[in-house]
């Protein structure tokens, strides 16, 4: 059974087309690589599999159960965690607090307890920091624990990025860029991470990066995107020779960071060829 | 016992066997842990205060204590605290309780309440009718004062989560006029103009005693808004405050979250709603006016919010000018531009209100923040308690 | 009963359209600085209170004192602008709110202070007497002059944001950055609309005062409370409108009014209860604005 199947999904924004009849599909511990021009409508597939969208059509299925009308908080409870294009941390709050924040659901008191301040919510506040503290030294973040978000360099917020999403403990991670910022160097000793991460976690990856060699050094499989469509799909070396997908890419270098599907997470999207959806569209 | 990274191995029924590239995982989570470095307690660089420095901060605490307790009780005092003096102290106190449920609502979760002398006067009338018509107890009342400004504010809060940003605070603005007009003018419950009693309770009858009473629920809800802010409902409330996106992809409720931050401002409103009719003794409706709302939020935010320190401090001191203190700074006023001893509070205010927000963001808990490390035996630091830009400008708006 | 929905709806009217004036006032503010501007009535109040010493105390004709009463709202208007709000531009939206709610209550402390020996005062108006009853309710000449002045004011500014400076105003309020490129002053643009809303605030507090007696804060949350009905207004314009904050005033003012109906007599403030459920409906059904021409969408 696959963990993870859009069956073709359709989202429309008003006259505009973000995605048409999008299937994929993602098996236990794979993982998936999703590549495409900005715009192409990956980050708003992300959005219809953590339910920040509702597919206009199509399904989406999580572990054979059909989520697609899911709220997002229920969603992330089944174990589907992502990050977010612009960096999605609490930015007033330091890395630690950022790990413990991520921790909600693992923390296992009531939240009245909490400001009653039971005895047991001590105990747990203690155990989360331990494993915040733990998946810090993981990543190799111990040294930043207690500064605040705010004052971390761009590059390292996405490392911090990834520790908060796994302490969520997620099943499927839908990893959003998690190369951005990073030279080749760098973008390589993630692709390691994140090998070493499936091996540990046992945890099923989506991502999607512009790093070719990065996309093609982790995935399984993967899928390009154009134009809302997907345009080719199969083993990475079958996808990087495809020539639609050369021509897709043709005279638009791949672009860092920011585009014009660019996530909400941080702060709206700039402008571009997809229509900005406001905030408040989810709420 | 060790910490496990999965929590739950397998929770979600794969079986490890599925996958034939990867090694399969432990069965027991449990020794997950063993792959992890082990974290050495970051204490390294912790500083040490020397001798001096200890008996310093004791001193300095000793002389808070003394200020709070011993004063007020005209013990070990050179002072004469009188009986004006005390009330002023009482209604210092109970501001803060005020301004701490304010702080609730507007620092953690984000939402501006224009309409909060309704939320005290429900709690002030409400235990008023308890004691007075229905002839129970001031814990009795206290309690009920508790639950309906829990009530209350949890209706309002469902208002929030579809009415969101600046048009809550209209809403909250409306509400509380509607309070005003509408609801305190039902003489059965508020007296009508004359107003309704409210005894103190035996034994709190005196001045004194009903001080360190109010106190004592002052304590109560700095421990509850302490505790609030450092567990999970006031992290979750942080970062749907900053983020409802990532919040919610965290596994956050915004919903539940949001009304946990009403119910609990509602609960403390009331609960100081309670204290200040029964301070008062007659409770009357005319008091909870849209002044009186702004005068909350002034008070909020001058002290500094997110601030707890900085907003009891604040608190405090618009109680005092509100209830014509400051006669001292009034006395050289009134000789200098004329302003009158009465009018200090309402004139002054404002001002520093204005002051506060165009230059010291923070508030007076910006003000106080190294000293308040300093006292908790952090080094002195100028710079303790600066806000970061960042903090200054997220509120859900 | 007829009679009764007539002088409601009569009277709505002429309290709504000093609602109407408020509203104006806020929606050019939120236009120009996207706050929320709970000094607007203040400015009215103000503006009420110098006229009233030119008047009364300094014995100035009516005219001239009604001119010095708009003069000292727009100074106040423009002092806003200058000190609070230009420092504040990059605050959060709610600290801008709090900033022009510290203006009104510093204002209002101010007036209590002044106004100390007497506190309620009586501005005389500027024709005495009744105009006509319609319905049997007595209409002031004054009220009429209300009506009056905002069905000008209403067109004046029609013409003024068609003229180029006018077209101006409301391309710096759309596109800051874009206008400065093209040499508009958005710093100008805001103080020219502050000042215009502040004249808006005091031409509300000398047209509406004279009508009842006044206090601190008279248009705040006094006698002539207009600013959650101006607020309301103004959300039925969608923040945005200004032919809907016109109409949307003299709409809050007839719900308003039919809140006194004999009928709801055993209901205690059955106004402000019908302000509150008009707003909470408004809100929850179409937040986006009722008398709003709907955006095209991008």
């Amino acid at each position: 059974m696959s963990v993870l199947d859009v069956d073709a999904v359709s989202i429309h924004f008003g006259g505009v087309k973000a995605l048409q009849n999008v299937s994929l599909e993602v098996g236990e511990w794979e993982i998936v690589g999703i590549i495409g021009p900005n715009g192409a409508g990956k980050t708003t597939l992300f959005n219809c599999i953590t339910g920040f969208y509702r597919p206009t059509r199509g399904k989406v299925r999580y572990r054979g159960r059909n989520v697609s009308r899911l709220d997002v908080h229920k969603r992330a409870a089944l174990g589907i965690g992502r990050t977010f294009q612009n960096v999605g941390l609490v930015k007033g709050a330091t890395v630690l607090e950022n790990l413990r924040t991520a921790q909600h659901l693992e923390t296992e008191y009531n939240p009245w307890f909490g400001i009653a301040g039971g005895l047991n919510s001590f105990i747990e506040e203690g155990r989360i920091t331990r494993r915040g503290r733990q998946l810090l030294a993981l990543l190799g973040l111990s040294d930043v624990a207690d500064t605040t978000v705010a004052d971390l360099p761009y590059g390292m917020l996405k490392r911090v990025e990834i520790a908060t999403v796994l302490a969520t403990d997620p099943d499927l991670l839908l990893l959003d860029e998690p190369g951005s910022g990073m030279g080749p160097e760098e973008a390589h000793g993630l692709g390691e991470t994140l090998l070493a991460l499936r091996k540990q976690f046992g945890t099923s990856i989506v991502m999607i990066d512009h790093h070719v060699p990065l996309v093609t050094q982790v995935s399984d499989y993967v899928y390009c995107f154009n134009f809302g469509e997907v345009l080719a799909e199969g083993a990475p070396e079958h996808v990087r020779n495809h020539p639609e997908v050369a021509r897709a890419y043709l005279g638009e270098e791949p672009v860092e960071g920011g585009g014009a599907e660019a996530d909400a997470g941080t702060e709206s999207g700039t402008a571009g060829t997809l229509p900005v959806v406001r905030e408040e569209e989810y709420a | 016992m060790s910490t496990t990274l999965r929590r739950k191995p397998g929770k979600r029924g794969h079986a490890a066997s599925e996958a034939s590239t990867v090694e399969p995982r432990d069965a027991d989570g449990a020794d997950d842990t063993k792959a992890l470095p082990a974290v050495a307690a970051a204490e390294n660089g912790w500083f040490r205060p020397s001798a001096g420095g200890w008996f310093a901060r004791a001193a300095a605490w000793v002389l808070l204590l003394w200020l709070i307790l011993a004063v007020p009780a005209n013990v070990l005092s050179p002072f004469d605290f009188g009986v004006s003096d005390i009330n002023l102290a009482i209604a210092a106190v109970i501001f803060a309780i005020i301004g701490l449920s304010l702080n609730v609502l507007i620092g953690y979760a984000g939402q501006l309440s224009l309409g909060h002398q309704a939320f005290v006067g429900i709690g002030a009338f409400a235990s008023a009718y308890v004691v007075t018509n229905l002839g129970l107890g001031f814990w009795f009342g206290v309690v009920v004062a508790a639950g309906f400004g829990a009530v209350q504010a949890l209706a309002l809060g469902a208002v929030s989560l579809r009415v969101t940003g600046l048009y809550f605070a209209l809403v909250s603005l409306a509400y509380g006029t509607f309070a005003e007009n509408s609801l305190f003018a039902v003489s059965e419950i508020t007296g009508g103009e004359g107003g309704k009693p409210a005894d103190r309770p035996a034994g709190f009858a005196e001045d004194q005693m009903y001080y360190f009473l109010c106190l004592a629920f002052l304590v109560l809800v700095l421990w509850l808004d302490w505790r609030l802010t450092r567990s999970k409902g006031g992290r979750a409330l942080q970062a749907l405050r900053e983020n409802p996106r990532v919040a919610a992809s965290y596994g956050i409720d915004v919903r539940r979250y949001t009304l946990l931050a009403f119910v609990v401002s509602g609960t403390f409103a009331g609960i100081g709603g309670a204290l200040m009719a029964h301070h008062q003794q007659i409770i009357v409706p005319g008091i909870f006016d849209f002044q009186l709302a702004l005068i909350f939020v002034v008070m909020t935010v001058v002290g500094g919010l997110r601030n707890r320190i900085g907003v009891v401090i604040g608190s405090a001191f618009f109680a005092g000018l509100g209830e014509g203190g400051g006669s001292e700074g009034g006395g050289f006023l009134e000789r200098t531009i004329g302003l009158p001893a009465e009018f200090t509070g309402i004139v002054i205010g404002p001002f520093l209100l204005l002051i506060v927000i165009t230059l010291l963001p923070g508030g007076i808990g910006q003000l106080i923040g190294p000293v308040k490390d300093w006292m908790l035996g952090k080094r002195f630091d100028r710079n303790a308690g600066k806000l970061k830009e960042v903090e200054v400008s997220d509120v859900r708006a | 009963m007829i009679d009764e929905i007539g002088a409601a709806l009569v009277i709505g009217v002429l309290t709504g359209s000093v609602y109407s004036m408020v509203a104006l006032g806020i929606v050019l503010v939120y236009r120009a600085s996207r706050v929320f501007n709970f000094a607007q009535t203040e400015f009215g109040t103000t503006g009420l209170f110098a006229a009233f010493v030119a008047v009364e105390l300094w014995g100035w004709h009516y005219a001239f004192g009604v001119l010095f009463g708009l003069a000292a709202a727009v100074a106040m208007g423009l002092a806003t602008e200058r000190l609070i709000i230009r420092p504040l531009r990059d605050s959060s939206r709610v600290t801008l709110l709090v900033g022009t709610a510290g203006v009104a209550l510093a204002a209002i402390g101010i007036q209590f202070w002044q106004n100390n020996a007497q506190p309620i005062r009586q501005m005389p108006r500027m024709i005495e007497g009744v105009a006509g009853e319609p319905f049997g309710t007595p209409v002031t000449h004054q009220q009429v002059i209300t009506l009056l002045v905002l069905l000008a004011v209403a067109v004046g500014l029609a013409l003024f944001f068609r003229s180029p400076t006018g077209l101006a105003v409301q391309a710096a309020q759309q596109e800051a950055t874009a206008s400065e490129l093209v040499g508009i002053s958005v710093r100008r643009v805001s103080m020219l609309t502050w000042g215009i809303a502040a004249f808006l605030g005091g031409l509300a507090g000398v047209l509406s005062g004279p009508n009842l007696t006044f206090t601190a804060g008279f248009l705040t949350f006094g006698a002539g409370a207009a600013l959650l009905q101006g607020f309301m207004a103004a959300v039925l314009a969608g923040m945005r409108s200004m032919p809907g904050a016109v109409l949307g005033g003299l709409v809050v003012g007839v719900v308003e009014q039919l809140g006194s109906l004999t009928l709801f007599d055993g209901v205690d403030g059955s106004r402000a209860l019908f302000l509150f459920l008009f707003l909470l409906g408004v809100l929850l059904l179409r937040p986006q604005g009722v008398f709003v021409r709907e955006k095209a969408t991008v």
